[in-house]
């Protein structure tokens, strides 16, 4: 990529937004401006709340939540600035993405994350995306998905996983387990939103498994971090089984205490079917904490196809889960050093850097 | 003819390539390469590379595969022949290259490490490799201007696989067995599968005449080198007077025909009644080689009629001191074939059975080498397409022009004569499809039309199918640029798409099964460059006349003025009368059109690919 372009970086949210999403794209722009990629690079998002200063190189405009002003505002910055390439964060924005890129003549870069891409999107979204000129997938099965439905050629849908930041590290996570009073017992920990309109991500098969796992003679206690309207329903599935006081509901926790967390769990577990990718499992593998997926979606990378952390079948589940319990614990040095080989920061902007390389 | 295959970990996520499935995709070819087989890893094993041998230049073990540069900088899989070897090593060697063996692949290797990727430019052959360069750490791929090998790649993001075969690539169980709508509509469409698509949606062919590389960022989008329609529009700038094309055909048909000969091995040659393969044999003589062997198939069903071959045959045979061979084929033996033909085919085809047979019969004969007369109706103008796609462009192209007539004309025609409409399907499309080339093209060749497919597959599969496959589009961009006449137009056509996806894969899958290479010196770039000036004035006949006319003894004049037969009976009877539906039968003949028999034969294959896993 020649280092004098100016990139419009249209998103939903970067510096100033929660979830997986978010995180890319800072992790995406942050890379651009390491690789020296760009002169300069405008960010419109629709939202930004709680705003983290960008880089210096990186200008970001004030979030537009509604459509038509966004659109608007994305129309007027790119009449006014130089535009040589259009980065579109989301598949819902591409034809806006498109239709800039067409009136500069610019080139348009299209980013997809997960379940949003797999089915085949409206007639507009789709033509949009196959006039791009790279695509870029958070993993080998949203690309296939999206080589699926777009008559494009393969060679421009590239893969370009999630990373994972610095902060994610070895360490003891033994004083946060007395301060949550669960010393001795096995933890199995969840991060991941709990929306009803996300019910893929599988708590309610983790709760649904603890009897077995109690029969098999474990003292398990399952800790899920995170927040949405879909809390109740499983407060009430661990009600009516009867294991409700092995379930502990911790909603949304500051980083220092998601990274303490991450470290003094025995398994992290997260049996979603969903996943575009799944930067969780990245984030407890590099604190060292074993990770269990499905064999579906996204989650297979995060997982290296059962290199790092486990991948199994629903059905496996409650069995591999007493299987990682009883069996010697990988050391998390050495676990988390292997992550990184693979999803490290530098690994990240050398993909960054190779899949724009002709662009 | 080897089998050539590589497994590519380019991203630093990806898992190291397994060794069992590099095995299995390997020896999947094994009938390809039943001479030996050869393994090679990087030094970090990120990239491996697999090779079957059938060794027919320098048979020693020093010519095995992947073979490695004497730095250790370059390993090669090459399947193929190059048949300007020995000038290529010539001029190597003044330039201090230094050959430890007397192969055409290690010129390969030489040539990478002087030219890097420009190298293609100075092969004449058939080809498709791969080069490792440890240095760049980049895989380097190219396959040759006409795709006579084929040569597949599959990229999940991660890693980077090939092979010469997609069934191989398959059988390595890595690789998704979703469908390719594409792939399975061109197939109606074709009736063979266009590339650069396969059945399967993770499976692509590395298109005839392309380079690619691969490197940490991923498979690149693959680079033409050649095109044939710019070698035509060349030829058509600076025309040469018909007088010329005589002595211009003579002296490149020998010299191609020389060329291919080029083995350690006996080359033996598939000898029909038709100008093509004669004019061949009486080549071969003129380039010095005597009493070839010659193979031609023989029916029991023809035995004393016109459609006879071998007696011709054998008077061709003769005339140029070969040793003819007959082979007699039943339909007894056809149908015992059968499931090993469809095992055999790599991709679904509907043709190709006849290439089994001879194929069969060379290595029955132990020849390992045999050149073909394939390519000569599409260099020389020898189809009824090169009059018929003129004719129509000029009587129906006007009218197919004028927006909605021609689809409000077949609707019409449906509703008012249902019978005419079922009957002869592809007529309803005259008024529609002649609007331009590409167009009148497919009406030619179709198997089915666009309009048709709804009744030949899943409707939502068909629509998804066209909406990727893009026909028109598609083979509107293999005449650009526009190759300047009506006959190199045809000709493009001919060669780039029924030559290219179905003759050329027919070649390669049926001789294959068999450990026999088929070499095609009609199917020849520096030919096509010398002809070209002369294909714009080609008229009826004249193409062939000239080609029987090239050795020092012209092929008998009966030879001349027979008909073309080409395949259709026994064998598509046969066929049909194997195809699931039922057949109309009547004094012993299918009564339906070869047409309609096609088709009827075209579900037959699909159903058995359908059968292993496809979809």
């Amino acid at each position: 990529m020649n280092a004098d372009r100016s990139v419009l970086a249209l998103v939903t949210d970067a510096f100033g937004g929660y979830g997986g999403i978010a995180q890319y794209n800072r992790d995406f722009l942050n890379a651009l401006t390491e690789n020296r990629a760009a002169s300069s690079i405008t960010v419109l998002p629709r939202h930004a709340p709680e705003r983290i200063a960008p880089p210096a190189a990186i200008n970001q405009a004030r979030a537009r939540p509604r459509r038509l002003a966004y659109s608007a505002i994305a129309l007027m910055i790119a009449f006014r600035h130089r535009v040589d390439i259009v980065f579109c964060g989301h598949l819902y924005m591409v034809p806006l993405a498109w239709l800039i890129a067409r009136l500069k003549g610019a080139r348009l870069v299209v980013q997809m994350h997960g379940i949003e891409a797999w089915p085949p999107p409206p007639h507009l979204q789709r033509i949009a995306t196959e006039a791009a000129d790279l695509v870029l997938c958070v993993s080998r099965y949203t690309r296939a998905c999206v080589v699926g439905w777009a008559a494009i050629a393969p060679e421009r849908v590239v893969v370009v996983p999630n990373t994972v930041t610095d902060i994610f590290i070895p360490g003891d996570g033994q004083e946060l387990r007395a301060a949550w009073g669960i010393q001795g017992k096995r933890v199995l920990l969840t991060v991941g939103r709990m929306a009803s309109c996300e019910r893929y991500k599988g708590h309610d098969q983790v709760i649904a498994g603890i009897p077995d796992l109690v029969r098999r003679g474990h003292d398990v206690v399952y800790v899920i971090i995170g927040e949405g309207d879909d809390r109740a329903r499983l407060e009430e599935i661990a009600r009516e089984i009867g294991v409700a006081e092995r379930v502990r509901f911790l909603g949304a926790v500051d980083q220092q205490c998601l990274v303490a967390a991450y470290r003094m769990a025995d398994l992290f577990v997260m049996p979603s079917a969903g996943e575009g990718f799944g930067i969780a499992y990245l984030e407890a593998m590099a604190c060292g904490t074993p990770a269990l997926g499905l064999d579906a979606g996204g989650a297979r990378d995060a997982l290296a196809d059962g290199e790092l952390g486990a991948v199994v079948s629903e059905t496996e589940l409650v069995t591999a889960i007493t299987r990682l319990l009883v069996a010697p614990r990988r050391d998390p040095a050495e676990l988390s050093h292997a992550l990184r080989a693979r999803f490290g920061r530098e690994i990240f902007r050398a993909c960054v850097g190779m899949a724009l390389a002709e662009y | 003819m080897c089998g050539v295959n590589g497994i590519f970990a380019y991203h630093p996520a990806a898992n190291a390539p397994d060794k069992a499935e590099l095995l299995a995709t390997r020896d999947a070819m094994r009938a390809r390469g039943p001479d030996g087989s050869g393994l090679w890893w990087s030094f970090d094993r990120r990239c491996g590379l697999g090779h079957r041998r059938l060794s027919i230049l320098d048979l020693s073990d020093r010519a095995s595969q992947p073979m490695v540069s004497a730095d250790g900088k370059l390993v090669i899989t090459f399947n193929g022949e190059i048949y300007n070897y020995s000038a290529l090593r010539a001029e190597l060697e003044a330039a201090g290259a230094r050959f430890r063996t007397t192969s055409d692949t290690e010129a390969l290797l030489h040539l990478y490490a002087r030219h890097g990727v420009a190298m293609v430019h100075r092969l004449r052959g058939m080809f498709a490799f791969a080069i490792w360069d440890e240095i760049r750490r980049e895989l380097f791929l190219a396959r040759d201007p006409y795709g006579i090998k084929p040569l597949y790649t599959a990229n999940d993001g991660w890693t980077f696989r090939f092979a010469s075969q997609v069934k191989a690539l398959l059988a390595g169980g890595r690789i998704s067995h979703d469908a390719e709508p594409a792939g399975i509509a061109g197939f109606h469409l074709f009736g063979s599968v266009p590339e650069p698509f396969t059945l399967y949606r993770d499976i692509r062919a590395l298109p005839a005449g392309h380079t690619q590389r691969v490197d940490a960022g991923g498979a690149r989008q693959p680079v033409p080198f050649t095109k044939l329609a710019a070698i035509l529009a060349e030829g058509a700038a600076h025309p040469a007077p018909v007088a010329e094309l005589r002595e211009r055909l003579r002296a490149a048909a020998l010299d191609s025909v020389r060329a291919h000969l080029l083995a350690d091995v006996e080359v033996g040659i598939f000898l029909s009644a038709g100008v093509d393969s004669g004019a061949l044999l009486g080549l071969m003589r003129d380039a010095g080689q005597h009493a070839t062997r010659a193979i031609t198939l023989g029916f029991e069903e023809f035995c004393g009629t016109a459609e006879d071959e071998p007696p011709l045959a054998a008077q061709v045979a003769e005339r140029y001191g070969a040793r003819h061979i007959t082979r007699r084929v039943s339909e007894r033996e056809f149908r015992v074939d059968l499931p090993a033909i469809i095992e055999a085919m790599d991709q679904p085809s509907i043709d190709g059975v006849n290439t089994w047979f001879v194929a069969k019969a060379a290595k029955e004969a132990g020849l390992k080498v045999a050149l073909s007369g394939l390519g000569g109706d599409e260099l020389l103008a020898g189809y009824p397409s090169f009059m018929d796609l003129p004719h129509w462009r000029r009587t129906f192209g006007p009218i197919a022009a004028i927006p909605g007539l021609g689809r409000g004309a077949r609707s019409l025609i449906r509703t008012l004569a249902p019978r005419f409409a079922q009957e002869m399907p592809k007529a309803l499309g005259l008024l529609e499809y002649p609007r331009n080339w590409a167009g009148a093209y497919l009406l030619r060749r179709g198997l089915f039309l666009p309009y048709e497919l709804n009744e030949a597959m899943d409707p939502d599969l068909a629509r998804a199918g066209l909406r990727r496959l893009k026909p028109l589009r598609r083979l509107a961009e293999n005449l650009s640029p526009d190759p300047g006449s009506n006959v190199g137009r045809v000709c493009v056509l001919e060669s780039a798409h029924y030559m290219r996806n179905q003759l050329l894969r027919d070649a390669d899958w049926a001789g294959m099964a068999h450990g026999v290479e088929i070499r095609v010196p009609l199917v020849d770039v520096t030919l096509l460059k010398t002809l070209a000036p002369a294909i714009p004035r080609l008229g009826p006949r004249m193409g062939k006349e000239a080609l029987a006319n090239a050795p020092t003894v012209s092929l008998p004049a009966e030879i001349v003025a027979r008909e073309k037969t080409g395949f259709g009976v026994p064998i598509g009877a046969w066929m049909n009368s194997t195809a699931r539906e039922a057949v109309f039968v009547e004094g012993g003949r299918p009564v339906e059109s070869k047409g309609l028999m096609s088709r009827r034969w075209s579900r037959t294959v699909l159903h058995s690919f359908a059968k292993v896993g496809w979809a």
